[in-house]
């Protein structure tokens, strides 16, 4: 409990964030055993990967990193954390008809996604651009009914349900969006909008101090150049 | 100040002085010296699945001093060891059993609706428990659609009475259906709900606080909610309620087995009657011979298990001679819309239950639409909140700046009564599971009526949150909760059970969860599923010691 985290307090997943300085594991002390073990475990130990083969990682990881933003370092171990769930076969509980088991599809669509670059730009998923990654992931979720032998919603869906929960799973990720994080035996007591527990950190970002709708909007301007899409948010 | 007596509930429930006070929440005590049946034993009652039905009736029978075993498939959990305040780390609490979902509009199984192990989907349930109104057990008289019960309104109302004091509920006094009011006072507001109330009240719409399955002030040794906001991963504190805690201490107390582990495969029925059930634990198959069995499973295991119990006699499936067992499934439309503000709401603190406006419920003959929805806030915690963000198409960049700004948001949910439909339920499908048996099938399809709905309920959160001072608000579309399957009606041609939630087609074999509702509301569905089983049981009671069970 009173080991050293294994990064400098504060730590935010590419160094992002608007909640300078908080650590959400500040809190860890206050937690119960169980939950300390688990999330500690998340951070301190990243599986092998025992799933995906080599080539199938390097598309995996590539494209959770394109659909996280992921592109700076500290990163959330997200492969290693998808990897470890379809091993030990953890689902959400259901696939659709019209689908494969997840961890077919999930082989399935890194080698469409592979065809999909190697069409476009004559190499495979991982060692294109960042650009053109994201005008290949576009393309996908922009695809109407099959892409290849499967539907493209549900691929789509697939690819951001496993990426997401690894990745907001993650006390790094949690630090970057203020989250108080697990909070058992200790609750709340300080239930107002507009006000915070002694340990929660107000939003603060002094070099970015722009309100929100200025902000959603840069980003879905870097993210349009990114995607090639850049004409049709004009 | 309680209006409600705790001896009167204690007399008939002791549930709540049964869990343990000090450090530990389970009371092992009573596990260990937990009455245990011989697999010869002919039991009075075998029940299948330990959720808000089955326990419900387990507790109830053993009470009333029949020898009850009741099986899970899950574990008996303990929620200290086994439970932790991580959304990630909960996926254990859901059934996630390989399942086939199809239709026009598949619905999402596992943590959305389904429950595993001893306490069911109410381990991990939000918390709130309404009942239904009086409307509903009528639609079709009254509004044209739906379906009619085959018991009223005042049949339930006594039950629902007896379980929000054994729950016990808490809220304030509620105007809506069967004006009523609830044994605790209403919890404090969390920043989501006071924003939902913000906005109602700038609209001129009442909204309520409540009703929510935890005890606000004394009762039992139950502890008191702490406002954590992980209601959604089990309840470590014992604050909110569940079977776990809120009928099996006393089940077992009065001889009830629990059996977790056990996977029923096989109703065994011979010359017309039920004789008991088959199931694997841990590999082995086992036979519990039983006088009565009850089966419990929810709206998609307890009809894929009647379906897998086909035999000579029943050769479309146990209680299916008129094709119902699992027709009418229905699952509430529940989009759920977020509001961004300019201050931080932190909607991750408190209960995620807390206020309800059901203004909107009854059919409006105003409306091109039949039937209503109810609105509730709801307060997703991260990963469940980037399902909102990425639902836009939001992914890269835009997504991390909406999750970035995750504290400035709160999120209203509506429950949308989608109408039964005869294509919208249960098959078996060609996959197999771990045991070799047929997986179900769960094909959903929308009706007209169903989509105006909640495209209604969408522009009533919307304007609430504006009205509350949101400058942006964003609608995820999703369902939520199951009921039907098995539905109970008047004749065998229209329903699977009676009124008494007895199979028309065997005597000795009962439904007594979810599944045998005909219509759903606009309401959580865990409370009317709970006090169906108290009315069964009392049913049972009354007729068996006359002998009309007998063999």
């Amino acid at each position: 409990m009173s080991r050293r985290l294994p990064y400098p307090e504060g730590t935010t997943p590419g160094g992002k964030g608007r909640f300078e300085g908080y650590e959400v594991l500040g809190q860890r002390r206050y937690w119960d055993e169980q939950t300390r073990k688990l999330v500690m475990d998340r951070l301190e130990n990243t599986p092998e990967l025992k799933f995906f083969g080599l080539a199938e990682a390097e598309t995996a990881g590539a494209l959770l990193d394109v659909i996280l933003g992921q592109h700076e370092e500290p990163r959330v171990p997200v492969l290693a954390m998808v990897d470890a769930r379809l091993h030990a076969g953890q689902t959400d509980g259901w696939r659709h008809e019209a689908m494969p088991e997840d961890a077919v599809a999930w082989r399935e669509s890194l080698l469409f996604l592979d065809d999909d670059a190697e069409q476009s730009f004559g190499r495979r998923f991982h060692a294109c651009s960042l650009e053109e990654r994201g005008q290949v992931v576009q393309g996908v979720q922009d695809a109407e009914g099959a892409w290849y032998s499967l539907p493209a919603k549900h691929v789509w869906s697939l690819w951001s349900r496993y990426a997401c929960s690894a990745f907001y799973s993650h006390p790094l990720a949690w630090n970057e969006i203020g989250f108080g994080g697990p909070a058992y035996p200790r609750g709340y007591k300080v239930l107002r909008p507009g006000w915070r527990e002694p340990w929660e950190v107000a939003e603060q970002r002094a070099g970015d101090p722009v309100p929100w709708a200025t902000r959603v909007e840069r980003a879905k301007r870097s993210h349009a150049v990114r995607t090639g899409t850049e004409a049709d948010n004009r | 100040m309680s209006r409600f007596s705790d001896k009167a509930v204690r007399e008939r429930n002791e549930s709540a002085w049964l869990v343990p006070t000090g450090q530990q929440r389970t009371n092992w005590e009573l596990r260990r010296q937990m009455r245990r049946y011989d697999h010869d034993d002919e039991v009075d009652l075998v029940i299948v699945g330990c959720g808000a039905g089955g326990a419900t009736l387990a507790q109830r029978m053993a009470r009333a001093g029949f020898s009850v075993v009741a099986l899970d498939a899950g574990p008996w959990w303990d929620p200290d060891a086994d439970w932790v305040s991580d959304e990630a780390g909960s996926n254990k609490l859901y059934w996630t059993e390989p399942r086939v979902i199809s239709g026009d509009d598949p619905v999402a199984m596992g943590s959305n609706n389904s429950g595993r192990g001893v306490g069911g989907s109410m381990v991990h349930f939000a918390g709130y428990v309404p009942r239904l109104h009086p409307s509903d057990f009528e639609t079709m008289t009254r509004d044209g659609v739906g379906a009619d019960w085959p018991i009223g309104y005042q049949d339930l109302k006594p039950y629902y009475e007896q379980i929000e004091e054994e729950l016990p509920a808490a809220g304030e006094h509620w105007p809506w259906g069967d004006p009523h009011g609830y044994p605790h006072n209403a919890h404090p507001l969390g920043p989501n709900g006071e924003i939902f109330r913000r906005g109602a009240t700038k609209l001129g719409l009442r909204a309520k606080v409540g009703p929510v399955a935890i005890p606000n002030g004394r009762f039992g040794h139950r502890n008191h909610c702490i406002y954590r906001g992980f209601c959604l991963q089990g309840c470590k504190v014992n604050a909110k309620a569940s079977p776990l805690i809120t009928h099996i201490p006393d089940a077992l107390a009065h001889g009830a087995e629990i059996r977790p582990g056990c996977m029923v495969y096989e109703v065994v029925v011979s010359a017309g009657r039920a004789k008991g059930v088959r199931y694997f634990h841990e590999g082995a198959g086992y036979f519990q011979r039983a006088r009565m069995v009850a089966v419990a499973g929810y709206s998609i295991e307890t009809p894929r298990l009647l379906l897998l119990s086909a035999s000579s006699a029943f050769r479309d499936g146990l209680c299916n001679d008129y094709g119902q067992v699992g027709r009418y499934v229905m699952v509430q439309g529940a989009p759920q819309t977020a509001g961004r503000f300019s201050e931080e709401i932190r909607m991750y603190k408190a209960p995620p239950p807390e206020v309800t406006c059901e203004e909107f419920y009854e059919t409006d003959l105003s409306k091109d639409y039949k039937r209503g929805f109810a609105i509730q806030n709801v307060s997703p915690l991260p990963v469940t909140y980037s399902e909102h963000v990425t639902a836009q198409g939001h992914w890269g960049e835009v997504m991390r700046e909406y999750m970035r700004d995750y504290v400035h948001w709160a999120v209203l949910g509506s429950l949308c009564e989608l109408l039964p439909q005869q294509r919208n339920g249960v098959t078996l499908a060609d996959d197999k599971d771990a045991h070799g048996l047929a997986v179900a099938n769960f094909s959903h399809s929308e009706c007209a009526n169903d989509k105006l709905l909640q495209k209604a309920a969408q522009s009533v959160m919307e304007d609430i949150l504006r009205a509350a001072g949101a400058e942006e608000v964003i609608t995820v579309k999703r369902y939520a909760h199951l009921v039907g399957g098995c539905r109970m009606a008047a004749s065998p041609e229209q329903g699977v059970v009676d009124a008494d939630l007895r199979t028309f087609a065997v005597p000795n074999l009962f439904v007594t969860d979810g599944s045998v509702l005909p219509t759903q509301g606009s309401a959580n569905p865990a409370l009317t599923i709970m006090a169906l089983a108290a009315r069964c049981a009392d049913y049972l009671r009354s007729t068996s010691r006359s002998g009309l069970l007998a063999p």
